[in-house]
């Protein structure tokens, strides 16, 4: 199974999309990622067929699907607003697309669905009685009832508060692995990039910039000094850190997994061998001189390597870039600690951060990329 | 404290004009009072000729109201839906029966029906004038713009995403229509075809040109008017305030259920106070 969008444009009066040519396959989560106006939701409606493009053509499976009509498609679609339908309730939501009948095994696919995602309690109700994340979970479950191979999402989590956000994202993502289906998620946030994708798109002005798998774009983030080299500063410029790793060990609600040659601790239990990935505002490191007892439990030895002026913050704070041997850790200080430390770069340091600051975002029995490169040796997006 | 003063001031104005807005309509009805002969009023209101009008105007309004809601719906849907050139032309014509004067509609209308035109020629044996179908295209002509104009207004408020899920869905345009589009433009359909009936039971102009012959309601309080004056004119007057009151019901009733609906709806659709907590 792949989507391919091959040498599409679509021209609107003072902005031009593409041309764009991408392809994906082999069960891949691409996130295509762009600034507001970008035309990242443009691209989306012409894959769904809302939109006519004005040149090029999009497969799947060898058949080319640019004249087909909507309905002809069965190409799954979230929208930002989870746009139920307001006059029917939860069930009727959910086996809208269905034919007339619904046939016994059917009803066994519409039952796990719905206690997948808890919503037995809730198949009579009216919409009007759903919170934002049952809203959307109802959205989810409406489409993928009809097992879609294809699933595009346009910022679908984007409305909903924090903690439903990150819960929802890795449901989402656990769900188009185990039914293999590809998505192409559209977003303008950093974390939904890395608590989603395998791969990795950039839209810039109409055009992919840039596209790659996650791995070579994390690469490329920690490795490069330079923000501006970093593709992913085009679009995120206050960019979070981000780890992952493999679980060695879990108990008693706190997790320990190795991100390069770190022992990280985390709030949670996960299984031995899974791999995590975490999120940490740079404003979470705390630096100091020497090893000091604290209640942290994260507390690495690491190197400066480039302190700035933040861009993205007021006056007065600075961006401290940290390595090690194997990822790149940002933290923000005042001015004024950075004198009072008589922080140079060079300088090794120890960064700490308590077990209960980051958010797990990712959790997966096998890192993306050696899922990838068992089942695929080659190149999985091409770039014009 | 002049802030307080003008305020009450101001409440004062409403009052007084509120007042003489509503005297102006209610004062008519007290004609009904002094006019009245109770006696001969029920006898004449069950007059075989008062009784058939009333019933013929019932039937013929509700037959125009099916017939308008059957071009007057895909009409509407066509105006909110599509763009073309000369769209707010055709929009122009759509209300012309709304602003001409009912008696040039009904003059307009003779002209396309009367006994030596082209349509009756072809149809020699259908009387389209001074007949139950004569009352019936009167109706329909000048009662259109109700059901086509509360029917694009209610349309227009969709949400095209709803439309266009269900058809990412599986499903084909016109069973969008049928399944999304009509059930949420059910309120205003629904008050366009009360709008709809009254005009058609209200119809007097056209009418008139087309066919007073048989009469309905409106027709037989002309001419009781005309005849015996306003006391011979009253048992029929009364027979449609009794038609109006029940039909002033049924739209309030509705308009009330459509919006204790709508506005919970509203509440919770409201995403813009919903913002991420990063």
């Amino acid at each position: 199974m792949y989507l391919k969008i091959v040498n599409v444009t679509k021209i609107y009066p003072g902005f031009k999309l593409g041309p764009i040519n991408l392809t994906l396959d082999h069960n891949q989560v691409l996130v295509l990622i762009g600034a507001t106006g970008s035309g990242k939701s443009t691209l989306l409606n012409i894959t769904t067929g809302l939109i006519k493009p004005d040149t090029g053509s999009i497969y799947v499976d060898d058949i080319d699907i640019t004249r087909l009509p909507i309905e002809s498609r069965k190409i799954g679609y979230l929208t930002q607003k989870p746009s139920l339908f307001p006059h029917m309730n939860v069930y009727k939501n959910i086996v809208f697309g269905l034919k007339k009948r619904v046939e016994k095994d059917l009803e066994l696919k519409i039952r796990s669905l719905v206690e997948a995602f808890e919503l037995a309690h809730l198949l009579d109700k009216s919409i009007d009685m759903l919170s934002g994340g049952e809203m959307q979970k109802v959205a989810l479950a409406r489409m993928l009832v009809l097992e879609p191979k294809i699933m595009l999402m346009d910022e679908p989590l984007a409305h909903l508060d924090n903690m439903t956000r990150i819960k929802l994202r890795m449901d989402l993502r656990r769900l188009l692995k185990e039914k293999k289906i590809l998505g192409l998620y559209v977003t303008h946030f950093e974390d939904d990039v890395y608590a989603l994708a395998d791969s990795v798109a950039i839209l810039k002005d109409g055009l992919i910039i840039k596209s790659d798998t996650l791995k070579t774009l994390l690469s490329l983030k920690n490795n490069n000094v330079s923000d501006i080299e970093n593709p992913m500063y085009e679009v995120f410029q206050n960019d979070h850190n981000y780890l992952e790793g493999r679980v060695i060990e879990s108990k008693q609600g706190l997790a320990t997994f190795l991100a390069g040659e770190h022992k990280i601790e985390i709030l949670g239990e996960f299984p031995i061998g899974s791999v995590v990935g975490i999120m940490i505002k740079p404003e979470d490191i705390i630096l100091t001189l020497d090893m000091i007892k604290t209640s942290a439990r994260n507390s690495m030895k690491l190197m400066i390597v480039k302190m700035e002026n933040s861009v993205s913050d007021k006056i007065g704070v600075i961006d401290v870039q940290l390595a090690s041997q194997s990822f790149l850790l940002r933290s923000k200080i005042t001015v004024e600690s950075k004198n009072y430390l008589r922080l140079k770069e060079g300088q090794i340091i120890n960064a700490i951060f308590k077990a209960t600051t980051p958010h797990v975002i990712r959790n997966e029995p096998m890192p993306y990329y050696d899922v990838k490169e068992e089942k695929n040796g080659g190149n999985i997006l091409t770039n014009p | 404290m002049g802030d307080l003063l003008k305020l009450f001031n101001f409440k004062l104005l409403i009052y007084f004009v509120s007042a003489l807005g509503l005297l102006y309509i209610v004062y008519p009805f007290t004609s009904i009072v002094i006019f009245i002969d109770i006696e001969n009023t029920i006898k004449s209101i069950q007059r075989p000729e008062l009784v058939d009008a009333l019933v013929l105007s019932i039937v013929t309004a509700s037959i125009s109201t099916a017939i308008v809601i059957l071009f007057g719906i895909p009409l509407a849907y066509f105006l909110s839906r599509y763009d073309f050139p000369g769209k707010s032309l055709l929009f122009i014509i759509v209300i012309i029966p709304l602003v001409l004067p009912p008696l040039a509609s009904g003059a307009l209308l003779l002209g396309v029906f009367n006994p030596n035109s082209g349509i009756s020629n072809l149809f020699p044996e259908v009387d389209f004038t001074q007949s139950t179908i004569g009352i019936i295209l009167a109706q329909t002509y000048v009662a259109s713009p109700f059901m086509i104009l509360t029917s694009m207004a209610a349309f227009g408020t969709i949400d095209r995403t709803l439309e266009n899920i269900a058809r990412i869905l599986g499903k084909r345009n016109w069973q969008v229509f049928v399944q999304i589009t009509l059930p949420l433009a059910k309120k205003g359909i629904l008050i366009g075809i009360v709008m709809t009936w009254v005009r058609a039971i209200g119809e007097l102009g056209a009418t008139l040109m087309l066919a007073y012959n048989p009469h309905t309601l409106s027709i037989q309080i002309y001419e009781d008017n005309a005849i015996g004056g306003l006391s011979y004119a009253i048992p029929s007057i009364i027979l449609s305030i009794i038609l109006s009151m029940i039909l002033v019901v049924v739209y309030t009733t509705l308009i009330k259920k459509f919006d204790t609906r709508n506005l919970s709806r509203s509440q919770v659709f409201n995403f813009d106070n919903i913002r991420r907590h990063d």
